[in-house]
């Protein structure tokens, strides 16, 4: 789904990815875990497209077709999603305003959307102008409605989880699980078949882990991926080492 | 000696000064035959073609669409009534209504506004009357709006107009007057003396919508008074700008605990010059006023005024500015002005002008949106100040506004 190459990427001059090497396959859901400043969201945002984000090497595929000459939007059109750790705030522009453009055409894609909008509790927001005034937890609500509702067939989710309450973070884990669900398969599929859309989620705390079944985690530091392995053990030694452990991990990523 | 990018903002500041001050001859415009008029000045909506029509249906006003609360239409310098169908409520010729009713000479015409405010005003009284007189009657209460169209259909000809609106005691109205041209039409001179007077308890909405060719002067001076417990609402927008526009609506607020609230929303394209300002005086204990503009710059100039003056006890102001430049040609200035004339007056204002954030088309893009969808839904939502009395086809109007804006960054 997801093959990153080499990836150098400079924010305003500054080198802040060394080199990141790091691939999805199709069904697989990623954790990407590293201490604050490491350049998690630099390269989430990087993989979306913002232009500020400038790639001087290595490249970025997605079913392996290079996507760095992409925009945004055509990116989204080959099925990037992203959920981000801070969304600006859009003055005078209602959420809703933003599902009217967007919104499926179908009834059927109407009827989802609106399914959700009453399953995720997003009906008080609509009026509201988009992440305005929002408390952390409602703005990574919102942020991962509209994921939803772009039907993505890769997830990237940048920390969904911090700043969370634990009875939130219930719903929030929902919300992430009912975008991994691959929505194109269901027809015709056994409704037992284990079909899931791919996904990347940054996070400091395994806390959404306890919802969302992770395959495999890369630990970023210093722009560039250390260490990978098991979400759940990667984060117990975490905890009780500290990064330090995957700075010396057995793990090298070598790719 | 001036670098070359110094030199070119002087220029600027001086084409900026000379298109400010622009001193028109009347006689461009043959201005003097308004001061003759013409023998049969009605005319029947057969006489007006499609697209003609379609032009007034652009700037809200439908003359064949059935309507219980009357049409007004001067084409050119013909007029055509469409009788409201309430009692109550009367719209006349302005000629016609001097001779009917020797009242308006004495408390209405030229009451409000002086006759030589200014050299448009002092034109105006010199030509044969045109225009409409709207009167609605105490306690008479009209929902749906009246529509009123000034329509120019000569080239380099001048239009020159008086209009009075009366509401009395408890009375409501909500026009809306379009004024526009034949869409082939290059260039004229749109002259305008308007005078409005809200009674007590009344309550007015006045929207205003123009649509203009290229060449086109315009200068509307108006003045409305207000009395006690009176609202008052001035929608003012612009479609298309002419080349040179410059008013200063004034509004006295007579009467205590009256209101006026002017809410202007302008589009503006190379080479033109839009000078759109408000002045609210205030005498009327607790009156209150608000004045919000907003502007959508795509090259040409626009300069933004307010006044509002606080001059009896408890007034309230607020004045609202802000622009958006999508070229790197244009020119904004925003001038919201306080004038405390009392202790007890209490003001503030806010201006900004900027571009738009690119992080917010960003983000609108990841959202799966294209670049265009994403400028237009940021300028519609700059737009939206939550206008009085908005129609469907003027929030149209204004999604068209925001969606032409937004190809035009293209
Ligand atoms: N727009 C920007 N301008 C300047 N520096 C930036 C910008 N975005 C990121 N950086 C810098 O790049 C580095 C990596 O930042 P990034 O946001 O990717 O960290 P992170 O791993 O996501 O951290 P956190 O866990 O705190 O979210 C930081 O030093 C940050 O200051
Ligand atoms: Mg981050």
């Amino acid at each position: 789904m997801l093959t990153i190459n080499n990836l150098h990427v400079e924010v305003q001059d500054n080198e802040v990815l060394k080199s990141v090497n790091l691939e999805i396959p199709d069904g697989e859901v990623h954790a990407l875990f590293g201490p604050n400043g490491s350049g998690k969201s630099v390269l989430i945002m990087t993989i979306m497209g913002y232009p500020e984000y400038k790639v001087t090497e290595g490249s970025i595929l997605i079913d392996n077709k290079d996507i760095l000459e992409l925009d945004i939007n055509e990116r989204v059109k080959l099925g990037v999603g992203l959920s981000e750790q801070r969304p600006p705030t859009i003055k005078g522009v209602k959420l809703k305003n933003l599902l009217e453009l967007i919104e499926h055409k179908d009834k059927k894609g109407q009827l989802y959307v609106n399914d959700m909008i009453e399953k995720f509790n997003i009906r008080k927001f609509l009026d509201r102008n988009i992440n305005d005034g929002l408390s952390g937890g409602e703005i990574k609500q919102s942020e991962l409605f509209l994921l939803l509702i772009s039907n993505p067939k890769l997830l990237i989710l940048d920390e969904p989880d911090s700043g969370v309450d634990p009875e939130k973070l219930k719903k929030i884990g929902g919300m992430i699980n009912e975008s991994l669900r691959d929505k194109r398969f269901e027809k015709r599929l056994p409704s037992n078949h284990l079909n899931r859309n791919s996904g990347l989620i940054a996070t400091h705390s395994a806390a959404i882990l306890d919802y969302i079944h992770v395959d495999k985690a890369h630990v970023m530091i210093n722009g560039e991926i250390k260490c990978y392995g098991n979400a759940n053990i990667l984060m117990d030694q975490i905890k009780e080492n500290g990064y330090e452990y995957c700075i010396n991990c057995q793990h090298k990523n070598n790719m | 000696m001036k670098n070359v990018s110094e030199k070119l903002v002087w220029d600027k500041i001086e084409s900026f000064n000379n298109e400010d001050n622009i001193e028109i001859d009347f006689e461009d415009y043959s201005f003097s035959k308004l001061k003759i008029g013409i023998k049969d000045d009605s005319i029947s909506t057969k006489e007006i073609n499609e697209i003609d029509m379609d032009t007034l249906a652009s700037v809200g006003v439908n003359i064949n669409e059935d309507s219980d609360s009357g049409k007004y239409l001067l084409f050119g310098e013909k007029n055509y009534v469409a009788k409201p169908q309430f009692a109550g409520v009367e719209i006349l010729p302005i000629k016609e209504a001097l001779e009917t009713y020797p009242e308006i000479m004495e408390k209405y015409f030229f009451k409000a506004m002086e006759t030589n405010k200014n050299r448009y005003t002092k034109a105006v009284s010199e030509t044969v009357p045109k225009g409409y007189f709207i009167r609605v009657k105490k306690n008479v209460k009209i929902k749906e709006p009246l529509h009123a169209g000034l329509f120019m259909h000569e080239e380099m000809s001048a239009m020159s107009l008086h209009n009075i609106v009366v509401l009395e005691e408890g009375a409501h109205l909500h026009l809306i007057t379009g004024c526009t041209a034949n869409h082939t039409l290059k260039g004229g001179l749109h002259v305008v003396v308007s005078e409005q007077y809200v009674g007590k308890n009344a309550k007015f909405i006045n929207t205003m919508i123009h649509n203009w060719g290229p060449e086109f002067i315009v200068r509307p001076s108006t003045a409305t008074v207000v009395e006690k417990n009176g609202f008052f609402v001035n929608n003012y927008y612009s479609i298309k700008p002419p080349r040179n526009i410059k008013m200063d609506p004034f509004t006295h607020l007579k009467g205590e605990n009256a209101t006026a609230k002017y809410m202007s929303i302008l589009f503006c394209l190379p080479d033109t010059h839009s000078n759109i300002g408000g002045t609210v005086l205030m005498t009327g204990e607790n009156s209150a006023a608000e004045l919000v503009a907003r502007a959508v710059n795509y090259g040409g100039t626009i300069v933004q005024t307010g006044l509002l003056i606080g001059a009896a006890k408890n007034t309230r102001a607020h004045v609202d500015c802000s622009g958006l430049m999508l070229s790197d040609s244009g020119i904004i200035e925003a001038i919201p002005g306080l004038r405390a004339m009392h202790p007890d007056a209490r003001m503030s204002h806010e201006a900004a002008i900027g571009k738009i954030d690119t992080g917010e088309v960003n983000y609108l893009q990841s959202k799966g949106l294209d670049e265009m969808q994403a400028i237009a839904l940021i300028i519609r939502g700059f737009l939206d100040i939550g206008i009085e009395g908005l129609s469907p086809e003027m929030e149209k109007t204004i999604k068209e506004i925001a969606e032409l804006s937004g190809h035009g960054e293209e």
